[in-house]
């Protein structure tokens, strides 16, 4: 559900007006314009196929590396003691921190009103369900023996012996299922309108029965509209707290434990925060591009994603004041474990990949504040590929470092990736990207009657769209953007 | 169910024909659009959703299964630990929060499902393709001896298309 639009007075400037033209789509004439263009997205075209060839050929590498793993055991996933935790880990936060913006996007963003949501919210949920059933084979593949997982589900699963409801690992399984539980609802839902759409206009007989199946008999009626915009909101209501539950939850995997850098209050708003963030680059890297290829830069404009930009610059802050606390902290504990730690994560064994953290997640995205640099498309996607970077980083420099520098001296070794590691690496975002790019050519990825919420209906008594609206932005409704969609 | 069901293209059309037929009493209304808009839902004037029942309801049954889960088993098969509780609310709380927030989402889905009167298997009479796509939509559901009344109200204010539906 997006925010109804506001009317803008019309004003012409040369400068974009931000703050008032955030909701504002001024080369989109009418509903079947929305529906048209949208839709005409769904055919599959060389470069998808090309696409969706890469991401099989990089799951499959991540699968092959996996039988082999299974049949030569755990030890050749580069674990040597002590650091018993490693790219598993250090990818399963990375890929549930990036599901993170979905939510966000879709329920925090919508309470909060933040027109600018309309437009990307779809293909962020849709990368929050893909993202957290990304995650979720990572903790199945750490274990070891994938087929003993199930001893995780809450039920007496071996000599009536329950799961140990105050272990973290137990949370993570509630608080992820939950998520994923949640998350698919929430997508679901919201494709419901648009489902009857593409069953309405469906020729195909087995596509219009299967879209007539899914959309559930939805007639567009008032009724249903109603019930609709309640359910939705509670939906909303409930997933802004969980989408703070889950990474809060996923933080206490490391602060319960006694590690040095990891016993820490500030983890569950750090975690949190830095999930915001890379789940907003990521968006980036998906949105950009597909603006670009699906010709569709007067629907995500580029005060859309100015506005997402401030999000980022604004997380960035508050990621970079998380980790200037902790080093902080750690001096003014006076513990020596803690000092001796983050001593040798900066200027030590492990400084090459805090000095990428730092780069990347506090430095880089200072140039946000740059309005120039907000409303440059080629930027925003280099600075998401260095901030998924970072926050990669971030996450192997919270597990790696603290486990290969604990309390002892003679404990004390380092960690090296094998090339199964990798090939999962690999693998995971082929895995991800493959369920995306189906999702694209099968479902709307962007809202249908959300954005038609955001286009003025024609009026018999004229207040309608302006015939005289063009793609740059103009007409009578809102003020000309320079440059607003390209 | 018959009635007269009517197209228009413009939103301030479709209005100010739901108010007049409102007025006149002349049946039972149901206002088709491709967008939630607040000027029809004034213009029903329908009541408040109750959806949110099934959400209090559920998320009530969430929480209270998720802490009794949790100190049931722990209870049924105690690990005792020297100087600790052997049910502790404090992690529990973290099990308890989520079913609540499992069990309201799908309560809440459940309920728009149940008070939309979806899934539905076939579209029944008083729908058009356009409804999704860029039109409005009245049907009246009214006796035969008031259609006429139903289409001139309809017409008059500019309805595209007008057709009996039976």
């Amino acid at each position: 559900m997006a925010t109804i639009a506001r009317p803008v007075p019309g004003t012409t400037t040369k400068r974009p007006n931000i703050a008032s033209a955030d909701v504002q789509l001024p080369a989109v004439k009418d509903y079947e314009q929305v529906d048209n263009e949208i839709i005409a997205t769904m055919n599959p075209t060389a470069g998808w196929f090309a696409g969706l060839g890469a991401a099989i050929v990089m799951m499959l590498i991540g699968a092959s590396a996996w039988v082999y793993q299974i049949y030569w055991g755990l030890g050749q996933a580069g674990y040597e003691p002590p650091v018993m935790w490693g790219v598993y880990i250090i990818t399963f936060v990375f890929w549930v921190g990036i599901g993170h913006a979905g939510t966000l996007i879709s329920a925090i963003l919508y309470l909060f009103r933040a027109g600018f949501r309309t437009t990307i919210y779809r293909v962020s949920e849709a990368m929050t369900v893909f993202a957290v059933m990304t995650a979720g084979l990572f903790p199945i593949i750490h274990i070891g023996r994938p087929w003993k997982f199930f001893w995780l589900i809450p039920y007496p699963n071996w000599r009536l012996i329950w799961p140990n409801f105050k272990s973290p690992l137990v949370w993570d399984v509630f608080a992820i299922s939950t998520y994923l539980t949640i998350s698919t609802t929430f997508l679901y839902v919201g494709l419901i309108p648009d489902l009857a759409v593409l069953r309405d206009r469906e020729t195909n007989p087995v596509r219009k029965r299967i879209f007539s199946i899914l959309s559930l008999g939805w007639r567009n009626s008032d009724r249903e509209w109603r019930h609709f915009a309640r359910a939705y909101l509670f939906l909303a209501a409930f997933s802004t707290p969980l989408v703070l539950s889950v990474h809060s939850v996923v933080s206490f995997d490391f602060a319960m434990g006694l590690t040095p850098g990891w016993h820490a209050s500030i983890f569950p708003p750090y975690f949190v925060a830095g999930a915001i963030f890379s789940g907003f680059a990521m968006v980036w890297t998906i949105v950009i591009p597909m603006r670009k290829w699906f010709g569709l830069k007067h629907y995500i404009t580029l005060n859309h994603l100015d506005a997402t930009a401030k999000v980022v610059l604004f997380v960035s802050l508050l990621v970079g004041s998380a980790y200037l606390i902790e080093f902080f902290i750690a001096w003014y504990s006076g513990v020596p474990a803690e000092i001796e730690y983050f001593y040798n994560r900066v200027f030590g064994q492990w400084w090459w990949a805090q000095w990428i953290l730092l780069l990347c997640n506090m430095i880089f995205p200072l140039s946000l504040f740059s309005q120039k640099l907000r409303r440059n498309t080629t930027w925003l996607f280099i600075l998401s590929i260095i901030i998924n970077l970072g926050m990669w980083y971030e996450r192997f420099d919270i597990v790696v470092p603290s486990l290969s520098h604990e309390f002892e001296p003679w404990q004390w070794d380092t960690y090296v990736p094998s090339w199964v590691d990798m090939c999962f690496l690999v693998g995971s975002f082929g895995w991800f990207f493959m369920w995306f790019l189906l999702f694209v050519k099968q479902l709307p990825v962007f809202a249908l009657a959300e954005i038609k919420e955001i286009v003025p209906p024609q009026m018999r008594g004229g207040h309608g769209h302006d015939p005289h609206a063009t793609e740059s932005g103009g007409g009578h409704r809102g003020p000309v953007i320079a440059g607003g969609t390209h | 169910m018959q009635g007269v069901l009517a197209v228009f293209r413009e939103l301030d059309s479709a209005a100010h024909a739901i108010e007049e037929l409102r007025k006149k009493k002349v049946g039972d209304l149901t206002v088709y659009s491709p967008t939630p808009r607040h000027e029809l839902e004034e213009a029903v004037g329908s009541p408040s959703s109750p959806v949110r029942r099934f959400t209090l309801v559920g998320a009530s049954l969430g929480v209270t299964f998720g802490y009794w889960i949790a100190v049931w088993t722990s209870e049924y098969w105690p690990l005792v630990t020297g100087g600790k509780a052997i049910a502790s609310w404090i992690p529990y709380t973290i099990i308890g929060f989520e079913v609540m927030v499992l069990v309201g989402c799908l309560s809440t889905v459940f309920g728009m499902f149940y008070v939309s009167r979806i899934p539905r298997l076939t579209m029944t009479v008083g729908y058009d393709p356009r409804f999704s796509h860029g039109s409005f939509g009245v049907f009246v559901q009214t006796t035969p001896d008031k259609f006429q009344v139903a289409e001139e109200v309809l017409r008059r204010h500019g309805a595209q298309e007008v057709r009996g539906e039976r």
